[in-house]
């Protein structure tokens, strides 16, 4: 499937500037909370191991920040490679879908029922077949990540303007090239939300894969953190992994706003 | 299948076939969705070169008419067909008549040079020379400039232009034009209906025009035909014999007024058999 056209290109300096104003509002609105909670937990005194003051946490990634670092690039590979294997997959059996109402009718049924299924059911299959590699998890990040995907391209493909189809067809153009330049564009914006989720759950499915069995990864240091009884430690991993998240959450947006610069729906 | 139709028709050609054969023939066309009859026994010729404007109530399947000469339905069996003295089904003229329906139908996601070239683009033609050939058109229609903005940037009235320039840029020598100025006020679209001869008569395609605005069907038409109530016939076929080229002041004139006073009256008979018994 071809992108969208050169249109992405021409972008005013201006909003470009513009994309990053919100990310530094966010970061200004997460530093403010942090210095809420820490001052919040002095007054009252709470007790580190209930609830650990922020800079505690934060002191603990800067004495080990090694840890912290392959850990997020552990996961954060095992999401990237699930994620994308699962959003290609996705469209492409979407697509799929919507062009063979055969397969959508036989099909698609399995792949509801299949998500029924909850993925920690799943998990200790996935390691004996895959072994304690980041292909299991990465085979979990997948199974996570394609099925909203998929029923967002066939829900976005079926909001396109029948009227345009038509106008189409009356330029002589073959469904291929319908599906190419008319169906797919329009299913873009339905893409991009199932994305989101998509990334949100691809990631707690990696950390809870790695609960399976591994040695590096924000989910192992999670548990070393809990049987530790480390509570500082345990928001530290959480801590990653939220920015983590935000990370992904943010390449998705930014893309998002690059490749469906119209706004989703037609003016 | 047909072969692609000639741009130009040159004198000498349009000698040889003297009395020129219409372009467009439809005898006793009917369509029925169902239990309803959209049209009914249609007759209608169209000469190349030919301005011919469609005027009838709401609901009197214009839009009927119009889906099948763009090829997007087939109409009833018994219906004839006849596109450049050949008879076709209508799928055969998918791809061979230019077909502009109501709404402008942009593509949000390409920019007004990219929307005008896309059925350029279909037909496979190289993307950077129907790009530059776009360019070269803008000005005619009033878009110079905006060459690299999106559907969203612009107005309606601009928009419907891009739509045109994009039904004039699939180079058939039909046209179909449905009720292309409907959404845009008055003023607007006055305009839009002179900037319209202007480009017709520098391409002379032949267009068939649908509108619910008597006006603009006398203003714009060689011949106005009024359909009747549904199931939509031809009831009327009148010549407009005004002089082209055509300026504002010719609304006001007496020949206007007394060709849409017989066009109105028409009009108002098949609008009083949808309406009519029920409203006394």
């Amino acid at each position: 499937m071809t992108a969208i056209p050169a249109s992405a290109g021409a972008f005013p300096a201006a909003r470009r500037f513009g994309a990053v104003l919100p990310l530094l509002r966010g970061l200004l609105a997460l530093a403010a909370v942090l210095v809420a909670v820490e001052l919040i937990i002095l007054a009252f005194g709470i007790r580190p191991y209930v609830l650990p003051r922020p800079s505690m946490v934060l002191e603990a990634i800067l004495r080990t920040p090694a840890a912290y670092r392959d850990a997020i690039l552990r996961t954060g590979t095992e999401v990237l490679l699930g994620f994308g294997a699962g959003a290609l997959f996705g469209v492409w059996i979407g697509v799929a879908f919507s062009r063979l109402r055969f397969l959508r009718e036989t099909v698609f049924p399995i792949f509801i029922v299949s998500q029924t299924i909850p993925v920690i059911a799943f998990g200790a299959l996935v390691v004996m077949w895959f072994g304690n590699t980041i292909l299991a998890k990465a085979v979990i990040v997948f199974y996570l990540t394609f099925f909203p995907v998929t029923v967002n391209t066939l829900l976005g493909m079926r909001t396109v303007d029948q009227k345009q189809v038509q106008l189409m067809q009356s330029f002589g153009a073959s469904d291929a090239v319908i599906m190419r330049k008319l169906r797919f564009p329009t299913a873009l914006p339905h893409i991009f939300v199932a994305l989101r989720i998509a990334s949100a759950l691809g990631l707690s499915g990696a950390v809870v894969g790695e609960w399976f069995g591994d040695t590096t990864g924000l989910g192992v240091l999670l548990l070393q953190g809990m049987y530790a009884e480390n509570m500082v430690a345990i928001w530290a991993a959480i801590l990653c992994a939220a920015a983590l998240g935000i990370a992904f959450f943010s390449a998705i947006g930014w893309a998002e706003k690059r490749i469906v610069f119209w706004g989703g729906e037609t003016a | 299948m047909m072969t692609r139709p000639q741009t130009d028709f040159t004198a000498a050609e349009a000698a040889m076939t003297e009395p020129a054969e219409p372009i467009l023939d439809l005898r006793n066309l009917s369509k029925t969705f169902g239990e309803v009859q959209a049209i009914k026994g249609v007759d209608l010729k169209v000469q190349p070169g030919e301005f011919v404007t469609v005027v009838g109530p709401s609901g009197c399947g214009k839009s009927t008419l119009f889906n099948i000469v763009s090829g997007l339905e087939e109409p009833d069996s018994g219906s004839v067909l006849r596109f450049e003295g050949r008879s076709v089904m209508a799928r055969d003229l998918l791809g061979n008549v230019s077909f502009m329906p109501q709404r402008d139908l942009l593509l949000a996601w390409r920019n007004v040079i990219d929307n005008a070239i896309l059925p350029l683009e279909i037909e496979g033609a190289n993307r950077a020379e129907a790009r530059k050939e776009a360019e070269r058109m803008l000005p005619e229609f009033g878009l110079a400039g905006f060459a690299k903005q999106y559907p969203h940037e612009l107005s309606g009235g601009m928009r419907q232009r891009v739509a045109l320039m994009r039904t004039f840029m699939f180079k058939r020598d039909l046209m179909l034009l449905d009720e292309p100025f409907g959404a845009l006020d008055a003023l607007t679209r006055t305009m839009m209906q002179r900037w319209l001869l202007d480009v017709w008569q520098k391409h002379r395609r032949t267009v068939l025009f649908i509108t619910h605005d008597v006006d603009e069907a006398i203003f714009l038409g060689d011949r106005v035909l009024v359909m009747t109530a549904r199931p939509g016939a031809i009831k009327l076929e009148r010549k407009v014999d005004l002089p082209r080229p055509r300026n504002a002041d010719l609304v006001t004139s007496p020949e206007f007024i007394a060709l849409k006073r017989d066009l109105l009256d028409a009009i108002e008979e098949e609008s009083m058999k949808t309406f009519g018994p029920s409203s006394h």
